[in-house]
């Protein structure tokens, strides 16, 4: 048969009687492409060789070789059934075979002899809802698609904003906004790769490591005199510069649609306490040992492995050997012994990541 | 095609065109087949050979097409041809084979006609 300038897909025909098969063929000229199979065997033979094939499949009951029950016995497992309509033609209503065919998921029955305009109306309506379903369910699955995707957009943004915002503050004491990147990786790799991260889902330590990009945004509040001084600190000074870790806290519990983001409780806790050290000298708060959370002193350890091993406006960089002397003996204060064990065993990716980035500066 | 004939000999010719949506060249074609495909040949060698399956096949068949060409003696005939063999009544429904041999030979006369 002729494809169709207007052909609305292609209708499978399987009857062993030709008489049959052309008597429908003729109704679905001009609506449907037809492909016609003699038995139950062909029929199953194309299907499985073009299983979008067809728009539909009118199938007759007794035939040689295979019958139509049998097609679709063999055709239910495949979920064929669900997805493209399949008409049983028989003259015999009623019986158990209509109720197998049922129980199989067939679509409906087509009387012998046929009734021409019953047969076009009925194919044409079911063909018309399966396929309607299939495109409603393409454009909600779309539609999931771009949802996803714009909300990981939005993650990205805010992402952006938030390294912009953190990295602008570090510009004021001259430091690149390379820093709070590789804060923010050191600490993701400490809770990824050891044991101080057990009971963090990756979500929590995504979170987390977007929290310790904000550690320092205090230092907003911070008078230039004080935070861009190369000499050493006077007492008072000190005070004020000590105040950059209540402040950020501050700032950050100021902003309403923080509260949200799952980095919020993770952020203003590490912006007040990545000071705090284990013996309780730190500051603000002089907390001591587990009192401080985990995730505010893998961002306090970062944050003194990276000065130490990066130059200030106030000293040199220290060699590598130096600054993990340094951390061990507890020159930049105290860590949680665990913490600096799990520290050191990463130390050396750390320090290949902090290697990388200083080459691409 | 002549279609007096072919009413005289059982159908309802303008049954069969409606179904064939008013296509009489459809329909010559469809009789040329009809008159070559052998079902009623196949009940009487059925019939000959005391093969009920074989013969219910051939009526079911006969009845198929019958039914949608509108050979309405013929159609009756292999339907109830067709619920005998079903119902089990072999010797009943091979009592039909001479009526619809009679059917089907008028019929074959006003194809030809």
């Amino acid at each position: 048969m002729d494809a169709g300038a207007h052909s609305q897909g292609r209708v499978l025909i399987v009857d062993d009687e030709q008489i049959n098969r052309l008597i429908l063929e003729n109704l679905f000229v001009g609506i449907y492409d037809v492909d016609e199979a003699v038995d139950g065997q062909e029929a199953l033979d194309k299907i499985t060789a073009e299983p979008e094939g067809y728009v539909a499949v009118l199938l007759d009951v007794v035939m040689p070789r295979l019958d139509g029950i049998e097609v679709l016995r063999r055709l239910a497992p495949t979920g064929y059934l669900q997805r493209v309509p399949v008409f049983l033609i028989t003259a015999e209503r009623g019986d158990a075979v209509m109720e197998e065919a049922y129980r199989l998921g067939v679509m409906d029955f087509i009387g012998k002899p046929i009734v021409p305009y019953a047969v076009i109306r009925r194919v044409q309506s079911v063909v018309e809802l399966f396929e309607a379903r299939k495109r409603l369910s393409m454009t909600v699955e779309d539609q999931r698609l771009q949802l996803l995707e714009r909300a990981a957009r939005i993650i990205e943004l805010n992402r952006g904003m938030i390294e912009s915002l953190s990295a602008a503050i570090e510009f004021r004491d001259g430091e690149s906004g390379d820093h709070v990147r590789r804060i923010h990786d050191i600490t993701k790799m400490v809770l990824e790769c050891t044991r101080l991260g057990d009971g963090l889902t990756a979500e929590d330590i995504d979170d987390i490591a977007l929290a310790s990009i904000m550690h320092d945004v205090g230092k907003i509040a911070i008078p230039d005199a004080i935070l861009c001084k190369p000499g050493r600190l006077t007492a008072e000074e000190f005070e004020v510069m000590k105040s950059h870790t209540v402040r950020g806290a501050e700032l950050l519990e100021r902003i309403p649609q923080m509260r949200s983001m799952g980095a919020y409780r993770y952020a203003i806790d590490i912006a007040r306490h990545h000071h705090e050290r284990w013996d309780g000298r730190g500051y603000p708060d002089g907390l001591v040992g587990d009192q401080i959370s985990i995730w505010a002193q893998v961002v306090s350890l970062a944050d003194v492995y990276d000065a130490l091993m990066s130059k200030r406006v106030y000293k040199d960089a220290f060699p590598r050997e130096e600054a993990l002397a340094m951390i061990r003996d507890g020159a930049c204060g105290v860590f949680n012994p665990e913490l600096l064990d799990c520290f050191f065993a990463v130390e050396p990716r750390i320090n290949e990541l902090h290697d990388r980035s200083v080459a691409t500066r | 095609m002549n279609k007096d004939a072919l009413v005289a000999a059982g159908m309802d010719v303008d049954g069969a065109l409606a179904r064939l949506m008013g296509s009489e060249a459809l329909l010559e074609r469809l009789l040329g087949t009809f008159a070559a495909d052998g079902n009623m040949a196949k009940l009487e060698a059925a019939q000959a050979d005391g093969d009920a399956d074989a013969a219910l096949e051939a009526a079911h068949a006969l009845k198929g097409v019958c039914g949608n060409l509108s050979m309405t003696t013929l159609f009756d005939l292999s339907s109830r041809a067709c619920d005998l063999f079903r119902s089990g009544d072999t010797a009943g429904a091979f009592a039909l084979v001479p009526q619809m041999r009679d059917a089907y030979a008028a019929m074959m006369n006003a194809i030809k006609a």
